[in-house]
């Protein structure tokens, strides 16, 4: 306990210095995760420099960010709110959308040298929405996974097949192969399209909100599988969570981003504190670590309130102080 | 992990052998050709020139055709031409004479089932595969302007350039081909054109399903109007009711020439769309999916467009622009089977060809039959008449219509 103590003590200096300067050398002396992941892109598996992503539609950039890390083997949640530019920005990391200016570099090398085949044995990437035809099995829909491994005209092979059987398995969805995903719930639909993810046995995952709209069992059967596979297979994951408690039980790392620019990045504990709630979110909440990281909404903000005056409330009316790194402490 | 591999293949022998002995899928088929094969049987039977049933089936299983195939070589490749491929497989090139009954069923009657056939298949593999490449139950080559791009060159080569003719060399001599015999390059090329404008138009960026029909329907008004506009310029009545024809969509008169016409594309791009059939389903899975598995979707989705516009443009040239047939065939069998494109495209070959037959069978017979005069209808009116009303039906009985 004593070790946690002092390493309390020192997360705020972090992640105060983290969301003040941009500059990701600032304020990170002993704090184990961003450190590293943060100074040698050799560490990450995915990074974006400079990025300015905007739509055809859009005159302004829809996000802005100088660097983002995706450390490579573990999971990160990239949180915000609705607009934050939270899948514009997985959508550029995962070539889907082509940054106005900047580089997205995966596996330390640049991501358009690829072929697209190349980058699908790569990356694995689940949009947000996806149509299903509702006659389509799931494992047939897996078998859509193993596209990039395959030629125009070929067909299946052991491999294919092992890999398919294999994604189901992780994925839990082996007893329902055979059904229709027109027949299927929300949440097993979903299972089925991390399996056919699963099945291009990429080394990198980005997922768009994979927990949207499920009940809390699938949400969770989601979570688990992902972690599983970070943690049998060092996957490394990169997914975008609505949650903020979920994402900061769930993820080794976290990105929040407030209108289009990253705000704070780092372990949960630094991340999620009270201060991040009412800027980014915009919530009064109470964040105690117990020592699992618990997040309790009370109250919405007023739109763009003075975050100071905000937080000083909060801290008056709460007994345990302001201090992100008091608060451990009573629980 | 040799065990998993095992198990897992076992696994799937059976579902992948199995994928296409569906139950429902055959059915459909046998259904199909059943209706093909009484429609045959209709047709070879009745026409001005009367001989009972028994004369005709008598004609169609005339030893004299099967037991020379010199004279089946003819049929197909023509006279030179399917002589020249008798020699070349050894067998005789033995002029055969044959009684007239035999001659009517197999010069007038059969032909043009079979082209009916082709026709059938053509259309609805194209409407199939536009229908997946635009993610839109309403496409078929008719929206997409592909009908009335074809149809416009069609006409123009009827109308313009009939007397033009393009003198190829051969090995033997040289082969003079009419401006007719190039109908369906023409209407690919007029196919393709349209649906290049289109293309065009509603690129941005990009394309997108809404866009795409939206720019297919207005490059379809123009070229419609062009169509129109053509009637102006022909020379005389008999030229008009030509190009009124082409532009409703009839199998009158057709015969051998036509088989041979219609044969190529649509054998060519039936292959292709089964073998792309996989393509077609990841397309299904949206957009953004394809593109993360590593489908280049634009120049996929261009690709299969060039096969459906080679269907569409081998079923123009012999019949011209048969309506609802493309649109309506490929929601049928996906009723049916559901909407896996293997199934689709394999259902597809046989439901095109029944709706067709039967449709021309009512074209041919119906004035006959219920009025005693020779008149014929266009099979597209008859297309048209049963097609809209079937599409209305599906409509009111489909809740979830509209989405792929």
């Amino acid at each position: 306990m004593s070790r946690n103590d002092g390493e309390r003590e020192d997360t705020p200096d972090g992640g105060e210095a983290g969301r003040d300067a941009v500059a990701p050398d600032t304020g990170t002396d002993d704090t184990q995760w961003s450190a590293p992941s943060h100074d040698e892109s050799a560490g990450s598996a995915v990074v974006g420099e400079g990025l300015a992503i905007g739509y055809p539609s859009t005159e302004e950039p829809v996000v802005e960010c100088e660097r983002i890390d995706v450390p490579d083997g573990e999971i990160t949640a990239l949180v915000g709110p609705n607009g934050s530019g939270k899948s514009t920005l997985l959508k550029s990391l995962a070539r889907e959308l082509a940054p106005e200016r900047g580089n997205v570099i995966l596996n330390g090398r640049a991501i358009e040298e690829r072929s697209s085949k190349e980058l699908a044995r790569e990356l694995g990437h689940l949009s947000q929405e996806h149509d299903s035809p509702s006659t389509l099995t799931v494992e047939d829909l897996c078998y859509h996974g193993r596209y990039p491994y395959r030629g125009l005209f070929d067909s299946l092979s052991a491999e294919d097949d092992a890999a398919v059987e294999r994604a189901m398995s992780l994925a839990g969805v082996e007893h329902i192969a055979d059904s229709e995903l027109g027949q299927l719930s929300g949440g097993q639909r979903q299972l089925a399209w991390i399996a056919m993810v699963l099945a291009q046995e990429t080394d990198v995952l980005l997922l768009d909100e994979p927990t949207t709209f499920l009940d809390l069992h699938h949400q969770l059967r989601v979570l688990e599988t992902l972690r599983q596979l970070n943690a049998d297979e060092g996957v490394t994951v990169c997914v975008v969570l609505h949650d903020i408690a979920q994402a900061a039980r769930f993820a080794d790392y976290l990105v929040a981003l407030r209108d289009g620019e990253p705000y704070d990045w780092g372990p949960p504990r630094e991340v999620v504190t009270e201060e991040l709630l009412a800027d980014v979110f915009r919530v009064d909440a109470a964040v105690r670590y117990t020592p699992e990281p618990e997040v309790i909404p009370r109250y919405a903000l007023g739109e763009r309130d003075e975050p100071g005056t905000d937080g000083a409330e909060t801290d008056d009316a709460d007994d345990d102080g302001g201090r992100p790194g008091d608060r451990p402490d009573a629980g | 992990m040799a065990t998993d591999t095992d198990t897992a293949t076992d696994r799937r022998t059976r579902p992948r052998l199995a994928s296409l002995a569906d139950g429902r899928l055959f059915s459909l088929c046998l259904g199909s050709s059943l209706l093909v094969l009484a429609s045959l049987l209709v047709q070879v039977s009745f026409g001005t020139y009367s001989m009972s049933i028994a004369e005709a089936w008598g004609a169609v299983l005339d030893p004299l055709v099967w037991t020379n195939p010199q004279v089946l070589l003819r049929f197909l490749f023509g006279e030179g031409l399917g002589n020249a491929v008798a020699g070349a497989l050894g067998l005789s090139t033995a002029a055969v004479d044959l009684p007239t009954a035999t001659n009517i069923v197999w010069n007038i009657r059969l032909p043009r089932v079979l082209v009916a056939v082709f026709v059938g298949m053509a259309l609805a593999v194209s409407g199939a595969i536009f229908q997946a490449v635009t993610r839109n139950e309403l496409a078929s080559p008719f929206i997409l302007g592909v009908s009335s791009g074809a149809g416009l060159t069609v006409l123009l080569t009827l109308v313009v350039f009939s007397g033009f003719a393009l003198v190829v060399p051969f090995t033997a001599g040289s082969v003079v081909l009419s401006a007719t015999a190039l109908l369906p390059l023409t209407a690919a090329l007029g196919g393709a054109v349209a649906f290049g404008i289109v293309y065009a138009i509603a690129w941005k960026g990009g394309t997108s399903p809404v866009r795409l029909v939206l720019a297919g329907v207005i490059v379809s008004t123009v070229f419609q109007s062009l169509q129109t506009a053509l009637f102006t310029f022909a020379s005389d009545i008999g030229v008009v009711q030509q190009a009124l024809a082409w532009t409703t969509g009839s199998l009158t008169g057709v015969a051998w020439p036509e088989v041979r016409i219609a044969l190529p594309g649509t054998v060519l791009a039936v292959v292709l769309a089964l073998a792309l059939a996989r393509q077609l389903n990841v397309l299904l899975l949206g957009e953004s999916t394809a593109r993360s598995l590593g489908m280049p979707v634009e120049r996929m989705r261009f690709a299969l467009s060039a096969v459906a516009i080679l269907a569409a443009a081998s079923a123009i040239a012999v019949a011209g622009i048969v309506s609802f047939v493309g649109l309506i065939v490929p929601h049928v069998v996906r009723n049916v089977v559901g909407s896996d494109y293997t199934k689709l495209v394999v259902g597809c070959l046989f439901v095109g060809p029944a709706l067709l037959c039967a449709a021309d069978v009512g074209a041919r017979l119906f004035f006959e039959v219920a009025f005693g005069q020779p008149q014929q209808l266009h099979v597209g009116i008859v297309t048209g008449l049963v097609g809209g009303p079937y599409f209305l039906y599906l409509m009111r009985r489909q809740d979830e219509m509209g989405e792929l």
